[in-house]
């Protein structure tokens, strides 16, 4: 009945296709394949979340069992970070920071938008690469030279950046305040390599989504995450370089004795204004919230209605929540500094700004679940995760609502409530959803199956032991402890809160062992998972239509689209599904056009 | 709506068709006007907040005054320099538009691009001889002020621009010397030059608000 554009019945069809195999070198190094490039991302990145994640676990025993040894690799810590194997209070801050920056430069962002964009972009929109391939390669050499400088930074005299991933002045422009003056110039500059690969990277994916789609796909055409991605995109190019500039600001106080943000230096006024990096700052950082999560949006919206064979529920709605958050996104940022003196008005402002986010955040969350309402839902380990996703994420959007509100934000500023609030977005969040798209698109990345019951068993420990270690932390919070303590029992009033503490923590080393069925299933199926055929998931977007893994060039012919990218369950059809590149029969019903 | 898919074969072998290419020039173009706009909103911020003179009691003054001060004319002079050398760069578009080599236009371009770089160098040494330099390079005999943010600001934000200009330099030398030894911008094919025109023309207007922020205002 169906015609099929443009799949290839084998894959050995795409592997005569591709003519040449090329030097190892150029095949995993210095290669100009989208595809390649998206998984040299994923696996420095994953390499990273094991860097990020270790130095969590630092963070948590400290919080947890302060002033004890720490087991197995206290002896081998530096001097900046530990003495004796107790970890040092200006060590706890070089852990915070650097923890922080690992996660979100060189964990989230790099796994999000470098792995699943450059992978996913041009086989979802029917290209055979990216516009400037050569400029995506650069973008992920940048990032990893980025990520080399800021490894670089523990090992320099001072040790590694303190004054929190924030970086506020004048904490950070002056060397003696922290101890850690190279430390922390090599983070300024880490973080302005890291952004020029951010800024090649977007520039060539709103490139290629503008004008490298295949005929018939039309914008309202594009799946979710491909429109995610491209508002990210776009909050990249805006955001970034300011970040970029306040980044170069901090390196020239450090080092040249200008003064942006110092507001006396050798006892002269100098007209520095520490409240100016917060601003730049937060111009950038706040977008970057939504950098981090609208592709975890868009990704999770591809796995739901495969999982529930039902369309997306209200696909246009979608899109338009995902551009107003992106437009919203640049006008809060002065939410992240209520308690900074800032006018009193201008606080009125970004509290009412923050709260209107709460609607497009919420009309994408009634979305899912009208995707999933009666939907005949398939418990597969991505699908677990998207839910998870859902409802860890509507946990962080609620807190997010306190924050919004000025006078409640007063109290709460500062406290585990805010640590708590971020890592609910960003872990229940981001991670979550990166989660799913890893199981979900691993048949597609390497031609193999993973394991199911492995799967499920790293998402129940997953979710558990991430509920362990951060619901906890709203309840410190709001019991009165402070970010970036590295010794809570000091405190009279927080002493009576230590259990907490210690869950946590023996949630947090929990949830780092949640690691070993992950990667355990993702090598053991490397090797040996059944062979994946094209369309596992029997799901609808293109890169479904081509052989697992795709080869050179992707697409044998360049697919011709028929239809939008969620028909499921289509009226008037005796399959569930029809594929972007069928003809619909006589008499099905389309959801869009 | 969407325009033809292209496979790898003809992106490794030809590169993205022009209008592609200029699509993407033009967005890397934003986000270097958001690095600027950052830059500058931060000097707006820190000199609004300035409490006593502008620029402060001591520093070299570089503000435009009447009547004018010699180096108001050096770097109104400069600037003129600057903003000729897009017209110089344009005529040499037109000339390959043409099908003509465009070589001479290119290289004028260089040499006012040139001129204007040095003679910036000439102003941060002129400033540094008046005592407005990092004091971080100061040496047992001399002592260097900074002056503040009125120092901070002038000379990252001139140093930003400058090191673009520089970059711009370069693109433009490269395409000189690319239609000088192969004649590769033919009327027909000419979409790098048309992207490095389109970052010198940035540069240029960039420069027009860094010089109305600096030295007009």
């Amino acid at each position: 009945m169906s015609v099929t554009v443009a799949a290839p019945s084998t894959a050995h069809e795409v592997e005569e296709h591709s003519h040449h195999k090329p030097h190892w070198f150029f095949h995993y190094f210095w290669t100009y394949d989208h595809k390649m490039i998206g998984l040299q991302y994923l696996w420095t990145a994953l390499f990273f979340l094991f860097i990020g994640g270790g130095l969590a676990l630092g963070v948590r025993y400290q919080l947890g069992f302060p002033g004890a040894k720490v087991p197995l690799i206290g002896q081998f810590l530096p001097e900046t970070l530990a003495i004796d194997g107790v970890i040092a209070p200006g060590g706890y801050n070089m852990l915070v920071t650097m923890h922080a920056t690992v996660m979100v430069f060189f964990v989230v962002m790099p796994l999000l938008i470098g792995a699943f964009g450059n992978y996913l972009i041009p086989l979802k929109i029917g290209a055979g690469d990216m516009a400037f391939p050569l400029l995506n390669e650069l973008s992920y050499w940048l990032y990893a030279l980025s990520g080399v400088i800021v490894i670089a930074a523990f090992f320099v005299p001072g040790g590694g950046p303190a004054s929190g991933w924030t970086a506020y002045a004048p904490l950070s422009t002056v060397a003696s305040y922290t101890g850690a003056g190279a430390g922390q110039s090599l983070w300024a500059v880490a973080i302005f390599v890291n952004g020029l690969s951010s800024i090649a990277g977007a520039t060539n994916y709103i490139t290629t989504i503008v004008n490298m789609r295949a005929p018939g796909m039309k914008m309202f055409r594009l799946p979710l995450s491909v429109w995610a991605l491209f508002v990210t995109a776009i909050l990249l190019i805006i955001a970034v370089p300011v970040l970029s500039a306040a980044g170069a600001m901090l390196f020239f106080d450090l080092n040249f004795g200008t003064n942006f943000f110092v507001p006396i230096r050798d006892g002269i006024v100098t007209g520095g204004q520490p409240l100016l990096w917060q601003h730049l700052f937060w111009f950038f950082g706040h977008p970057e919230v939504y950098i981090m999560i609208l592709p975890a949006m868009g990704l999770v919206s591809e796995v739901m209605p495969v999982f529930a064979r039902k369309p997306i529920f209200g696909y246009k709605a979608m899109v338009i929540a995902m551009v107003a958050i992106g437009v919203l996104g640049f006008l809060v940022w002065g939410h992240h500094m209520f308690v900074s003196g800032m006018n009193v008005t201008l606080s009125a402002v970004f509290s009412f700004s923050t709260m209107f986010i709460a609607v497009p955040s919420a009309i994408k969350t009634f979305n899912w679940l009208g995707t999933v309402w009666k939907g005949s839902i398939e418990f597969t380990t991505p699908m677990c995760f998207a839910l998870a996703f859902v409802s860890m994420f509507v946990i962080g959007g609620l807190s997010g609502i306190f924050m919004a509100s000025t006078p409640v934000d007063l109290f709460i500023h500062h406290t585990y409530f805010i640590v708590a609030h971020i890592h609910y977005v960003l872990f229940g969040g981001s991670i979550f959803a990166i989660f799913a798209a890893i199981y979900f698109w691993f048949p597609k990345m390497f031609g193999r199956m993973f394991n199911e019951p492995l799967g499920k068993v790293h998402f129940f420990l997953t979710f558990i032991f991430f509920n362990m270690t951060f619901f906890p932390m709203h309840n410190l919070g709001l019991g009165g402890m402070m970010r970036r303590i590295a010794d809570p029992t000091i405190y009279t009033h927080l002493q009576q809160l230590q259990p907490m503490n210690q869950i946590s923590t023996i949630g947090s080393i929990g949830l780092g062992l949640t690691l070993i069925p992950f990667f355990w299933n993702i090598f053991w199926s490397l090797r040996n998972g059944p062979k994946a055929p094209n369309n596992p998931w029997r799901a609808t977007t293109l890169e479904w239509t081509v052989s697992s893994p795709p080869g050179h060039g992707n697409f044998p012919k360049t697919p011709v689209v028929h239809n939008g990218p969620y028909e499921y369950s289509v009226p008037g059809m005796e399959k569930d599904y029809l594929m972007q590149t069928e003809v619909a029969p006589e008499g099905a019903q389309l959801e869009a056009h | 709506m969407s325009s033809a898919a292209i496979t790898s074969h003809e992106t490794e072998h030809h590169g993205a068709p022009p209008s592609t290419c200029r699509f993407g020039m033009i967005i890397f173009l934003l986000s270097e006007a958001m690095l600027f706009a950052g830059l500058i909103a931060a000097y707006i911020v820190v000199r609004g907040a300035h409490q006593g003179e502008w620029p402060p009691t001591g520093a070299p003054d570089i503000g435009v005054q009447w009547p004018l001060t010699g180096l108001n004319i050096v770097m109104i002079v400069n600037s003129i320099l600057l903003i000729s050398s897009s017209v110089t760069f344009h005529f040499a578009e037109a000339a390959v538009k043409k099908g003509r080599s465009g070589l001479l236009w290119l290289f004028v371009t260089i040499a006012l691009g040139a001129v204007f770089l040095t003679v910036q160098g000439w102003e941060w040494m002129h400033l540094r001889h008046e005592g407005m330099w990092f004091p971080v390079f100061s040496s047992a005999e001399h002592q260097y002020d900074i002056f503040g943010i009125y120092g901070s600001t002038f000379f990252a934000i001139t140093g930003f621009h400058g090191m673009h200009v520089l970059v711009g330099l370069m693109l433009i030398l490269w395409c000189a010397l690319k239609q000088m030894f192969t004649n590769c911008f033919t009327p027909q094919r000419h979409a790098a030059l048309e992207n490095v025109g389109l970052y010198w023309h940035f540069v240029d207007v960039v420069w027009i608000v860094v010089y109305t922020a600096l030295y007009v205002v």
